[in-house]
């Protein structure tokens, strides 16, 4: 070899072999799997804009150790098949120091055992399935879990003063765990439940349903669904002349639901993690930055998913951007002031913390009541 | 009084699926194809029902510029998709069926986002009273709706040589081309009328739901194709019976077998039934 023509080559060659490396040395990777096709695409955009304000916020602020955060997105289709894939291309390919869920719990659970198995910190939004953090000490979660929301659906029915309870339920994770929760708390509070349907994630018209609801003549209403579900379903339930008051949770938290379910939607109530008339700081000001950032107001989903990103950049600036197990006992030990309110993770990393009532009046949501009981609402921990 | 109710609700509810498996029937009638596919068009159709509205059209003008907009685009579909492949094994139309629903799905999420549309302003959502039964206007009307347009087609098939013409082709094509009947002709029609049923199904669908969400066809998709079966494979009257028989059914099923079977199993539950004791389909003459 000619060392004239050979080392400017060699020069070049180890430039292109150092490039990758200095440039992926400068970002901190955080992975997110969220569902931006198939049916769950809605709430993937809204948690996608969520996590993406936390990352354009934290690298505004210069970042963590001098290092920009970058956010690696996939689409698992909030379906735990696409999942494993994604999950398993952000720990091995794109190296990610800490997973955050921006996705449903039957996504979330098949990407949890990965992650932990990796020993790459998770923090899961939204999804609400038991499982999760039983998969391992590596995985965190920022909202109530659904037993847990159920429970306090049957104590916001008592605090209404009403008895006798219709359930209509979403056959799917979600739903089942409300209406396990719901069912557990009911006897204790004194209620009385008249039935309970189950319906599929696909269905929009009701009409036997309802028919039948009416026929029982409840007091309330405990109906699980996704707004795509619960504004149809509560149209539907109005149009036949059922007036009793309708409790749903986290899946009606979108502004979708009162421009489908339009005058309908008045008055419906909501158990949520989210409360759009909070005084908080930290409440408000994510209300109004995410409002600026996408010009669309704020759901449960965003705020999650938000509150989780920012948890998980919250343990990388303690840890300088390290991940593994520093990354685990920096979250682990870590008090976090959230849109959603503020968070301690318990020894099983779920966290303890009110349920916010919304209530549609003018449609939008608006606080109605806070459920505040640490006995009923108080989240499982490794003892139990 | 409740029973009365839920027949009333799954003859809603079936007249829908009529509407939507009719098209489907007179493709499998005239080319054996399953069109998959005629579900997006349900979609489209719902799509640009809502559209119209909300540009300020009345529901009649969004009702007919749906059926004509589905309309075109299943002519297309055929035209393009379907004719090219005609002479291939069946199941090679059937994957591409397949292939344009899916890209369809994905194609109005691109265009109107995930999130679904709705009507601004939500017409026939009034409740009416009639002998004890409450019902919101869009139910009375997708009925009413379906019996007319119903009427309508089987004037059109048994009265004018059009129709007959039609009917020829499905029961002897080549026959019919040797009497001078133009088999494109006819494909482009039955494809034309059929798709916008579909449409016409989707503003119904969006009415009743006021949400109109590019994954709303896939129910359809598939559960047309049982409808169809039960009907006797291209079997107009058969096709109706069996939309409104499964309507009834499915009526009764999510009330009290709803926790074991959901609604959209009770349908295949059923055809399998039917299959197992009349092969042939519920309502085949044979």
């Amino acid at each position: 070899m000619d060392i004239r023509r050979g080392l400017p080559r060699l020069l070049v060659t180890a430039a292109v072999l150092a490039l990758p490396v200095g440039m992926a040395s400068a970002q901190i990777k955080i992975g997110f799997n969220v569902p931006s096709t198939g049916f769950a695409a809605a709430d993937g955009k809204s948690a996608l804009e969520g996590a993406k304000l936390a990352v354009a916020e934290a690298n505004a602020a210069g970042g963590v150790a001098g290092q920009k955060l970058e956010l690696v997105v996939y689409d698992d289709q909030a379906s735990p098949k696409e999942a494993v894939p994604v999950a398993t291309k952000l720990v091995e390919k794109d190296k990610v120091v800490v997973g955050v869920s921006g996705s449903y719990s039957g996504s979330t659970r098949a990407a949890a055992s990965i992650f932990q198995r990796a020993q790459v910190p998770y923090v899961v939004a939204y999804a609400i399935h038991p499982d999760i953090t039983l998969a391992g000490d590596y995985m965190f979660r920022v909202s109530a879990m659904g037993e847990v929301q159920g429970r306090g659906g049957a104590k916001l029915v008592q605090n209404l003063g009403k008895k006798k309870v219709v359930l209509i339920t979403v056959k799917n994770d979600f739903g089942q765990a409300l209406a396990a929760g719901f069912k557990e708390a009911a006897p204790k509070l004194g209620l009385e439940i008249l039935n309970e349907y189950e319906y599929a994630m696909p269905d929009r018209q009701f009409g036997p349903l309802v028919s039948k609801v009416k026929a029982d003549n409840p007091e309330v209403i405990y109906a699980s669904g996704y707004y795509f579900n619960a504004g149809p379903l509560v149209s539907q339930l109005r149009a036949a002349g059922i007036t009793v008051p309708i409790i749903g949770q986290e899946g009606y938290d979108s502004e979708k639901f009162m421009e489908i379910a339009g005058p309908a939607s008045e008055g419906t109530l909501v158990t949520t993690s989210l409360d759009r008339d909070s005084d908080a700081p930290a409440t408000k000001t994510f209300l109004a930055d995410y409002r600026k950032a996408t010009g669309m107001g704020a759901d449960m989903v965003a705020a999650t998913s938000y509150t989780a990103t920012l948890v998980a950049i919250d343990g990388l600036k303690k840890t300088g951007g390290k991940g593994g197990a520093a990354l685990r006992d920096a979250l682990a030990a870590g008090s976090y002031d959230t849109p959603i309110g503020k968070l301690e993770f318990n020894d099983l990393h779920e966290v303890k913390k009110d349920i916010q009532v919304q209530i549609v009046k003018d449609k939008a949501f608006h606080r109605h009541s806070v459920i505040s009981d640490p006995v009923l609402l108080a989240p499982p921990s490794k003892s139990k | 009084m409740l029973i009365v109710e839920l027949v009333a609700q799954g003859l809603v509810q079936g007249s829908i699926y009529a509407l939507i498996a009719l098209g489907l029937t007179l493709v499998y009638g005239l080319l054996r194809i399953l069109h998959v596919a005629h579900a997006s068009l349900f979609t489209l159709g719902a799509y640009v029902g809502v559209l119209l509205a909300n540009a300020g059209a009345g529901l009649v003008p969004a009702f007919v510029g749906a059926m004509v907009v589905a309309g075109i685009a299943g002519v297309l579909m055929y035209r393009l998709a379907y004719q090219p492949l005609l002479d291939k094994p069946p199941f090679v139309a059937l994957i591409a069926s397949i292939g344009l629903y899916i890209a369809s799905e994905e194609a109005f999420r691109i265009a109107f986002g995930a999130q679904g549309l709705s009507f601004a302003d939500p017409r026939l959502q009034g409740q009416v009273a009639l002998g004890g039964l409450h019902f919101k206007q869009a139910e009375l009307m997708v009925m009413a709706g379906t019996v007319v347009i119903i009427g309508i087609l089987a004037w059109l098939q048994s009265r004018t040589r059009i129709g007959v013409a039609c009917q020829a082709t499905v029961t002897d094509p080549q026959m019919a081309e040797s009497f001078g009947i133009s088999l494109r002709q006819v494909r482009d029609i039955n494809f034309f009328v059929g798709s916008a049923l579909a449409g016409f199904a989707g503003v119904w669908v969006a009415l009743l739901n006021n949400l109109v969400e590019p994954t709303m066809g896939s129910v359809p998709s598939y559960k047309a194709l049982a409808i169809i079966v039960l009907g006797g494979l291209g079997s107009v009257p058969g096709t109706l019976a069996a939309s409104l028989v499964l309507g009834v059914i499915e009526a009764f099923g999510t009330i009290y077998l709803g926790k074991l079977l959901d609604r959209n199993a009770i349908a295949f539950a059923f055809l399998i039934l039917v299959l197992m004791l009349r092969p042939q389909g519920l309502f085949a003459r044979r």
